[in-house]
């Protein structure tokens, strides 16, 4: 039986067990408050400031708050949760690589982040700037790496540390927040600042943390979720399974 | 100097010293969590038909099952598997179905849906036919439709030993099986795991059951501590906590008149007077001690209100085994 079928088994039983009524409603919530505000401040703000206002929102709100926090959320779930309730053990004994199972745990976290981050936040672009094509495809792909990125991350993050979501709300609360702009080096460290670079670049307009180069802002991301799917499955085979 | 394991081959040491017919050979294993040693020093040869690992709660029977599955490391020494290291080697694993003892399961999958993973990640062909079979052999309907969590505790076991099974396993690693099924279950599966250890799989089951032991009729490797205390066949083992000494507590009019008679036969090693009314005797033959009460009492006059055996768990059986391999 062939790699890909198995790899797609375990993405639709993980898959399965991310998406929850809670989960769905916090979804909503944050994307609905993305909306309005995106109409609050496009109604509010003077036309020829208005991009800048709308970009700089999605660069606090969009890549500072809802994307890092909802793939937080989906991400560090997506293996972690079957460490805390024992059911890893039905897919780790199983003869497979371990980078099938970790392939798998990074698609279906961002089969979920990639479109709660891209859809609503891009909507947001559109209605705050009246429409404008090039301001919601910059917004699309800068939170579309995003996602990617931090999906990887914290899919293993959540199969390292058993206080995984308060790990990660310390990384993007202290880490990406504050300690990555307080200094070019550990900007670099920071998954926040090649996003922000790709917005600020397409967009033309200045941001926090974008100091990267238009290609490290596209390549990174990627580049980081593939490191992370690679660092799982390594974590996988030397870990003790209960 | 300790060897981790890891750092040799650790199936190539153990494949050196592999007898012919075995399945699963431990050499030299310990296992430790910090300070505590949950598993020490076990060589252990398993082969085909059912091997019980009987043991009281904490002995570390989970432990060493979870070190044949390969899902915990060996702090110093080796597991052999089916032909390989289980937790290296993909083909080892494969031969390997385990029941594991948590009641962990997916509960928003239905049952069928479970089973179908298994198989499919076991790479089998027709996965949910296979699914099908399995729920089956375990009385379980493929087509029941709710999700797992909402399954009755031995419906959820039954689940487990299904995706167990799934991909007809070489080696079937149960730990407690049977908790949370009804007798009728019960002998559902003793039948069941008896039939695929006649078949020539072998069965590893670990029970803190003694009679639950008895009725897979197997060979029995007793743990406790952390240590191997015992192996052989029931019977064996049945026979070798028979000659442990026993207590009795006897609750009788005057303790003492009956301790001095009791302590002239060589059946009583031992008579301790609790109060006026309560002896306690140590005896290496129950019949024997039994019958001479009875004939105390006669002699005496006096009437045995109660004769209670004082260590007939297994935990004392146990304390035995342990003390007497020290």
């Amino acid at each position: 039986m062939s790699s890909a079928r198995r790899i797609r088994a375990l993405y639709r039983a993980l898959l399965d067990q991310q998406l929850t009524k809670s989960r769905l409603l916090l979804i909503g919530g944050f994307s609905v408050l993305a909306l309005v505000l995106a109409l609050s401040i496009g109604s509010q703000v003077e036309p020829d400031s208005r991009t800048e206002a709308i970009v700089g929102f999605l660069s606090v709100y969009g890549l500072g708050f809802m994307v890092p926090i909802l793939s937080l959320l989906f991400a560090s779930t997506t293996l972690g949760q079957l460490v805390e309730d024992e059911t890893l053990v039905y897919l780790w004994l199983r003869p497979n690589p371990r980078w099938q199972l970790a392939l798998a745990a990074w698609a279906a976290a961002a089969t979920i982040a990639l479109p709660i981050a891209v859809i609503p936040l891009s909507a947001a672009a559109a209605i705050g700037t009246g429409g404008d094509g090039g301001i919601v495809a910059a917004t699309g792909l800068s939170m579309g790496l995003a996602a990617v990125g931090y999906s990887g991350l914290f899919v293993l993050l959540g199969l390292v540390f058993r206080r995984a979501l308060l790990w990660g709300l310390v990384y993007i609360f202290i880490w990406e927040l504050f300690v990555a702009r307080a200094g070019a080096g550990a900007a670099r460290l920071s998954l926040n600042t090649y996003p922000h670079s790709v917005l600020a670049r397409l967009t033309d307009i200045e941001l926090p943390l974008a100091e990267r180069s238009m290609a490290a802002g596209l390549i990174v991301p990627v580049v980081l979720a593939g490191l992370s799917v690679a660092a799982t499955a390594w974590w996988l085979n030397r870990a003790e399974i209960t | 100097m300790t060897v981790d394991a890891e750092e040799v081959d650790p199936s190539a040491a153990a494949a050196r010293s592999v007898p012919a017919d075995a399945s699963v050979v431990l050499r030299q294993v310990s296992k430790s969590f910090g300070p505590l040693v949950a598993v020490s020093d076990i060589d252990l040869v398993v082969r085909p038909g059912i091997t019980a690992i009987l043991g009281p709660n904490g002995a570390g029977k989970s432990t060493l099952l979870r070190l044949i599955c390969g899902l915990a490391k060996p702090t110093t020494g080796s597991v052999w598997v089916a032909g390989g290291n289980p937790r290296f080697d993909d083909t080892a694993r494969g031969h390997i179905g385990l029941v594991p003892q948590q009641d962990g399961v997916f509960e928003r999958q239905a049952a069928l849906e479970t089973v179908t993973l298994a198989a499919t990640l076991s790479g089998l062909e027709n996965p949910e036919a296979q699914a099908r079979r399995a729920l089956n052999t375990v009385e379980l309907d493929p087509d029941l439709g709710r999700p797992v969590g909402t399954f009755s505790k031995g419906m959820r076991q039954r689940v487990k030993v299904a995706q167990a099974l799934v991909h007809d396993p070489t080696v079937l690693v149960l730990d407690e099986p049977l908790n949370g099924l009804d007798p009728r279950q019960r002998q559902h599966m003793i039948e069941l795991f008896r039939r695929l250890g006649d078949a020539g799989r072998t069965v590893l089951v670990s029970s803190h059951v003694l009679d639950e032991v008895e009725r897979f009729g197997s060979r029995v490797v007793v743990v406790a501590k952390g240590r191997l205390v015992a192996e052989g066949d029931f019977h064996e083992i049945r026979d070798l906590l028979d000659t442990q000494p026993h207590r009795l507590r006897v609750n009788c009019a005057d303790a003492r008149s009956l301790a001095a008679e009791l302590i002239r036969s060589s059946a009583v090693l031992g008579c301790d007077i609790v109060d006026d009314e309560t002896v306690e005797l140590t005896t290496d033959d129950v019949r024997a001690a039994r019958r001479l009460l009875l004939a105390a009492g006669r002699n005496l006059d006096q009437t045995l209100h109660a004769i209670t055996p004082l260590d007939d768990d297994l935990e004392s059986v146990f304390r035995y085994l342990v003390g007497r391999s020290a």
